[in-house]
């Protein structure tokens, strides 16, 4: 059987499997507002973990992850880091966020905000945040997703009718089942992906070198500039790994689609758990496409897109099956996480626009209709993104990374008590600093002193939250009382 | 208002440990140790270079603090 039948049908079998669990979801589910956009707050510690994992872990980890190893070199093992960041960050902070949603009912990351600062500005402008860096990144799993469909069916199927097919499926059966058929198709997302990765890499390192020891001595003799730091274009300097760390990680965390995940767990337990225990797979990940990236180096060194060294590999050495396998788990990762942000982002405009501003006080099923024509709209802005290139998104996409890290002193000051208040003024100010610096450090001066956008923009952001709040007025006693008293009481009892 | 101590320093032993412990591991994975000392091929270990081993075992160092702090409910 020729290789792109095999790869097109198990991506089929693949795309009906999901469609399946939608509709299942569709019959377990509840028809309220909690249970489509939250879960219901029952997601156990299973169903949590590989939704967080397939939700993180994109088509970048995919095919991306692989580029960077076979351009940069060793340096991109430092995604670990951010991978084991990402844990603390759940298990120090999610359990808060966690603790103050099932207690005032908080469903999108700016109820939490707002509430604390009292502020329908500062409402806005999180919502603003939160769906303007994670509406282009629909642009990137589509386009992502159209690749590998047009790959894996021999060029059969042009880029932007893949990309239609498969957005028109992900939007299925998240209008069909909300947000548990998200997460029960991140569960065989997260197995797939996680399996096709390991098993393509290793026969590609046993098949092509003999196992990783022998790649890693070829390596030695060959591409040692592969092996050490900052890697054969110097792209990983001290500034620029820094920077990575905190973009990727707090800069992830607070996206939506991420923050969203924290609200719906079942316990802090389980949350506390999937802290100290997602960095092993979210970091594993990484091993394999190191050997595909560096053994791609070696064995195909004149590659024109580096992010294509995985599936040219396959197709080369790999047999059809295998082919066809990893091809779907690939669709699987892009799927995953593209599916979470259509949610987050119809969450989002339901919650924090339609409902607050737009059409008060109506029922819950009237604002599930609306949230499911929001995916509608999302799937058509997401397409017509794919097919036409427009240049001010290539500028948004290197600026999402930081543009929802700018969230992160608005968001400390409601989850950590301290001795002085952060304020909706201080808030606000630091949040539209942060932006501008993310603009001027990342495009009008590159990177200052060789430090990456983030590091200039969230402590140009930090200082300028605290500055402003101690000359600003705080939120009133009583709230601050009752959401602090909140979390002092969740933490250490009362 | 009643004033409340800051929950940026932790209250328990456990917890302290647990944070000392984290960001000594985080520190070990950074600039300048990652890009001065441990910026190196040889010594082998284990058939690996020295520097993706090291940074291995600084998050497998990470997650084991983790799940220590997990199990001991900080």
């Amino acid at each position: 059987m020729e290789p792109w039948v095999v790869s097109t049908t198990l991506i089929i079998v693949y795309l009906l499997a999901t469609i399946v669990i939608g509709i299942l979801a569709n019959r377990k589910g509840k028809a309220n507002m909690e249970d489509f956009f939250l879960y219901g707050r029952q997601a156990g510690f299973i169903v949590l973990y590989l939704t967080v994992v397939a939700t993180f872990h994109s088509a970048f980890a995919f095919l991306g992850s692989g580029g960077f190893f076979y351009t940069h070199g060793i340096g991109f093992w430092m995604a670990g880091t951010w991978t084991v960041l990402v844990g603390a960050i759940t298990f120090a902070l999610g359990t808060r966020i966690w603790a103050l949603g099932k207690k005032f009912g908080y469903i999108t990351p700016a109820d939490l905000i707002a509430d604390f600062y009292e502020s329908e500005t500062v409402r806005v402008i999180v919502a603003v945040v939160s769906v303007v860096f994670t509406l282009i990144y629909i642009q990137v799993q589509a386009q992502g997703l159209g690749i590998i469909l047009s790959v894996a069916t021999g060029d059969r199927i042009p880029i932007a009718w893949a990309s239609a097919l498969l957005l028109v499926v992900a939007a299925g059966y998240l209008m069909v089942g909300g947000l548990r058929a998200v997460y029960w198709t991140d569960v065989i997302q997260g197995i797939w992906m996680y399996v096709a990765v390991w098993a393509g890499s290793l026969l590609l390192t046993y098949k092509l070198f003999g196992g990783p020891v022998e790649l890693w001595r070829r390596l030695m003799a060959e591409r040692p500039d592969l092996l050490t730091l900052p890697g054969p274009e110097g792209f990983f300097t001290p500034g620029i790994w820094v920077g990575m760390t905190i973009a990727l990680s707090f800069g992830i965390i607070f996206q939506p689609h991420m923050m969203i995940r924290y609200f719906t767990a079942a316990s802090a337990r389980t949350l506390k758990l999937l802290g100290a225990t997602t960095p092993i797979y979210l970091m594993t990940l990484f091993i394999p496409a190191a050997f595909v990236g560096l053994g791609g180096a070696l064995i195909m060194p004149e590659l024109g897109n580096a992010d294509r060294i995985f599936p040219e590999l396959l197709t080369t050495y790999a047999p059809a099956w295998l082919t066809g396998l990893i091809l779907a788990g690939a669709t699987a990762a892009a799927m995953s996480t593209l599916d979470s942000i259509l949610h987050s982002n119809m969450t989002v405009l339901t919650r924090d626009v339609y409902q607050r501003y737009i059409a008060r006080g109506r029922s819950e099923r009237h604002y599930l209709a609306f949230g499911r024509w929001v995916v509608v709209g999302l799937l058509g802005v997401g397409w017509v993104l794919t097919v036409y290139n427009f240049d001010f998104l290539v500028r948004l996409v290197t600026m999402s990374g930081v543009g929802a890290l700018q969230l992160m002193p608005a968001i400390l000051g409601v989850c950590y008590p301290g001795r002085r208040l952060t304020t909706s003024a201080g808030v606000i100010a630091g949040i539209c600093t942060g932006l501008l610096t993310v603009y001027l450090t990342q495009w009008v001066w590159p990177q200052p002193l060789g430090l990456h956008a983030a590091v200039w923009s969230l402590g140009a952001n930090f200082l300028v939250t605290i500055a402003v709040s101690r000359f600003t007025r705080p939120p009133s006693d009583a709230t601050v009382e009752r959401i602090h008293g909140e979390v002092e009481n969740f933490v250490y009892g009362d | 208002m009643q004033s409340r101590r800051s929950h940026f320093i932790p209250r328990t032993r456990a917890g302290r440990i647990a944070t000392i412990a984290f960001l000594a591991a985080m520190f070990l994975g950074q600039p300048p140790v990652v890009h001065g000392l441990m910026n190196r091929i040889e010594p082998w270990i284990l058939g690996m270079p020295f520097l993706f081993l090291y940074l291995l075992v600084v998050y497998v160092l990470g997650i084991a603090v983790l799940i220590w702090a997990e199990r001991k409910g900080v």
